[in-house]
């Protein structure tokens, strides 16, 4: 072989990687899956953000803040839009370890809902440490010696008070020997089940899917750039209140206000769906959430691309995402399109694969239209 | 030379003489782990349990799925027995929005299932599906004025990810399907574990692992029985057909020793630590086991130097049901904590004691 035909080969060889990883890393699906084993609660996002950066294609410049947030800007006419969603979602951490070599549990933010804590009870999790993932099991009572009023009352009366996460060891030296470190994630097994109807289902993957859309958006005007400047960030610290008088927003959201100071922003979130057979409803497409009364330049573009691409999506009337809050105000434009869960913030979060390819073509089409500009 | 040492080289020198190889004991058990069969629908892990037994005994196996074989002839007559069966739930009926509705099965706490992933093991193979939540799960603070019905197999369904009966239908799902939570091993080290099904898949793995060293001579002048039996879970019933035709001197059930090594029960009832050797349990829901048989059991694991701890506990054994029949009942275990949930743990180092335990007895019991 002449070395001319060995450059050949390794130019179509390289052209041939780049081509396969543009097409894998599009496929949204497969960034899901990718990104859903990665564990991501308030104030613990950077396995995820550095899932995510490995993801997106090389050469985009990836700005950070503070918090841990991380957004990629991809070149246009002045005046980006941002698009952002959550990094972060709710999730426990070590508070403590006992001197039989137990890790006590706290969470950095308020549960969503108050049944939160209590999946927790009987569960395997992984505690993420520097020094790589440690598993664990959430202590539970032997069935055999409880009696039948405890047996009743265990799950009701289960709170963070008793819970404690027996990592195989005996001492607290042990403990630490494994590398585990007081506000280390603790997090739900990630066990993906693929049901029936294209849905997928696992704790925390609605979070995981909207991040994965924001990916695959990136990946998609990386190659064909939009006509206006576009942000997109992934925002940690989501699920902490910013404090403060009035309205306490998400305290990633506002940070990320101050950084990019966007004069549109669409807020993709996930939306509780399919609850007692009311809308939204699981596989009729993304939810476009339209406060009362509101009307707005930048809603009439998004359903403007939506219809030109023929991308069904739903209507519903309720307040705008908590993380739009920030966003809100007479200098920019902000709305809310988020991905329908089914069993939202437990752990087996469905969602249905139709809605997330839709959500995504949705949101390129929006950009690379002008994104409302 | 050392007391220890002398007592180490005995104890290889002995080991030698009853057991041959090394144990699979812990490979096998993480095998049978993922096998399913909910009480009645034992199938299989029969079909497993068969597969693994060296082809040179002669197993028999009845209509409920009961797997046995005898070596040996003379007295006395020793049985062991593991119960293949677990716990889990059965479709009862699919309603017209295509949610499973199921049987209440023993033993396991619902409230753990909610909101989880689960596998239906039917006919064309397993379809999973997630135990939907509770209506209102996601209220923000309890409701107080108005007190929840408690969250139990009979009023949960399952969500299989279609809309109607006819889709679940074709799924291949059917009334009468075993249903069994999604298992996960989680390993917290080499040789430690936590998973659905340790009670009594443990014991399958222990006595299989021990028919596969059993040596010829060390049955010599007495009649020996392994069995896996079915339906303990939800009464004894396997045990109790095996009682009518089967008639040993001496039982050695092997299940879980329900320990309380944990940070949330009291260290003063049924404490053995997970990690220190095989159990005897001299008392549990079922049987008292005469003190003269602890001493001899006791005498053996010395001799070989097997660790070993005695205790008691509750739950009950299959050996139970042979002492109407004359019987003494003597129940081998691992410490097992948190029996009876998703997260039953396990050391290999228990388990191998306990193969080795069972060894020992068929060689030394007189």
């Amino acid at each position: 072989m002449t070395d001319r035909t060995a450059k050949k080969i390794g130019v179509l060889l390289a052209f041939a990687c780049v081509a396969a990883g543009t097409s894998w890393a599009a496929d949204v699906k497969s960034l899901t899956r990718e990104l859903f084993v990665a564990p991501s609660t308030t104030g613990n996002e950077d396995i995820l953000a550095g899932k995510i950066r490995g993801l997106l294609p090389r050469g985009l410049p990836v700005e950070e803040d503070g918090l841990g947030t991380m957004a990629v800007r991809i070149a246009g006419a002045p005046g980006p839009t941002l698009l952002l969603a959550a990094l972060d979602g709710y999730g426990h951490m070590v508070s403590g370890i006992t001197s039989d070599g137990y890790l006590t549990v706290d969470r950095p933010a308020a549960p969503p809902h108050a049944r939160f804590d209590a999946y927790l009870l009987g569960q395997p999790v992984i505690i993420s440490t520097a020094h790589g993932p440690v598993h664990g099991v959430v202590s539970q009572p032997a069935m055999h010696l409880l009696t039948q009023e405890r047996r009743k009352t265990l799950v009701e009366n289960f709170s963070l008070e008793n819970a404690f996460i027996d990592i195989g060891v005996r001492s607290e030296k042990e403990a630490r020997d494994k590398g585990i470190e007081i506000l280390d994630s603790v997090t739900l097994w990630p066990a993906l089940t693929e049901l029936a109807g294209d849905h997928w289902s696992g704790p925390s993957l609605g979070l995981k899917a909207v991040a994965a859309v924001l990916v695959a958006v990136a990946e998609s005007l990386a190659n064909e750039q939009p006509r206006g400047e576009t942000v997109i960030a992934w925002t940690a610290q989501t699920k902490f209140a910013a404090r403060g008088r009035g309205a306490r927003p998400a305290l990633g959201a506002v940070q990320a206000k101050a950084k990019w100071a966007p004069s549109r922003t669409v807020i993709v979130d996930v939306i509780a769906a399919g609850k007692d057979g009311k809308a939204p409803v699981p596989g009729k497409g993304p939810v476009l959430v339209r406060p009362k009364d509101e009307t707005s330049a930048l809603r009439q573009a998004f359903e403007r691309a939506a219809a030109g691409a023929g991308i069904s999506f739903q209507f519903l009337e309720a307040a705008n995402s908590p993380l739009a809050i920030p966003f809100a105000g007479p200098q920019s434009e902000v709305l809310t399109v988020a991905l329908p869960v089914q069993f939202l913030n437990t752990p087996s979060e469905i969602i249905d694969l139709k809605d997330l390819q839709a959500l995504r073509d949705l949101l390129e089409r929006f950009l690379k239209t002008g994104g409302g500009q | 030379m050392t007391k220890r040492l002398s007592a180490l080289i005995l104890a290889v020198l002995f080991s030698g003489t009853f057991a041959a190889g090394q144990s699979k004991a812990w490979d096998i058990l993480r095998e049978i782990l993922l096998v399913p069969g909910v009480s009645g629908h034992e199938g299989p892990v029969a079909d497993f349990i068969q597969g693994k037994l060296p082809s040179g005994y002669k197993v028999q196996r009845d209509g409920m799925h009961n797997v046995w074989f005898t070596v040996g002839s003379g007295k006395p007559h020793i049985l062991f027995v593991a119960h293949s069966d677990e716990l889990g739930w059965v479709v009862d009926k699919i309603t017209p929005d295509g949610r499973v509705r199921v049987k209440r099965g023993g033993g396991m706490l619902a409230e753990t299932a909610e909101a989880r992933p689960v596998l239906i093991h039917t006919a064309h193979g397993a379809v999973p599906g997630v135990v939907a939540p509770r209506p209102g799960y996601d209220n923000r603070r309890p409701q107080a004025d108005a007190p929840e019905a408690p969250f139990s197999p009979e009023n949960f369904d399952i969500f299989l990810g279609v809309s109607t009966e006819a889709e679940a239908r074709a799924l291949g799902v059917a009334e009468g399907d075993s249903v069994t939570p999604k298992k996960v091993l989680v390993d917290f080290a080499p040789g430690l574990m936590a998973s659905r099904a340790v009670d009594d898949r443990a014991g399958c793995a222990a006595l299989i692992d021990a028919a596969l060293r059993l040596k010829a001579e060390s049955y010599r002048n007495k009649t020996v029985t392994f069995a896996w039996d079915v339906q303990e879970e939800t009464g004894l019933f396997g045990a109790a057909e095996l009682a009518k035709t089967l008639k040993p001197d001496f039982v050695f059930a092997i299940d879980t020793f329900v320990s309380t090594d944990s940070p949330l029960e009291s260290k003063r009832f049924g404490y053995l630590p997970v990690g220190k050797g095989a159990v005897l349990r001299s008392v549990d829901s079922s049987n008292v086991t005469p003190k003269t048989e602890i001493r001899k059991v006791m005498a053996i694991a010395k001799k070989r130097g097997i660790p070993i701890q005695v205790g008691n506990s509750r739950g009950g054994n299959d050996g139970s049901v042979f002492l109407a029949g004359g019987a003494v009942d003597i129940p081998l275990s691992w410490p097992g904590s948190y029996a009876h949930s998703l997260i039953e743990k396990i050391d290999r180092r228990d388990l191998e004691a306990l193969t080795d335990l069972i060894l020992a007895v068929i060689s030394d019991w007189k």
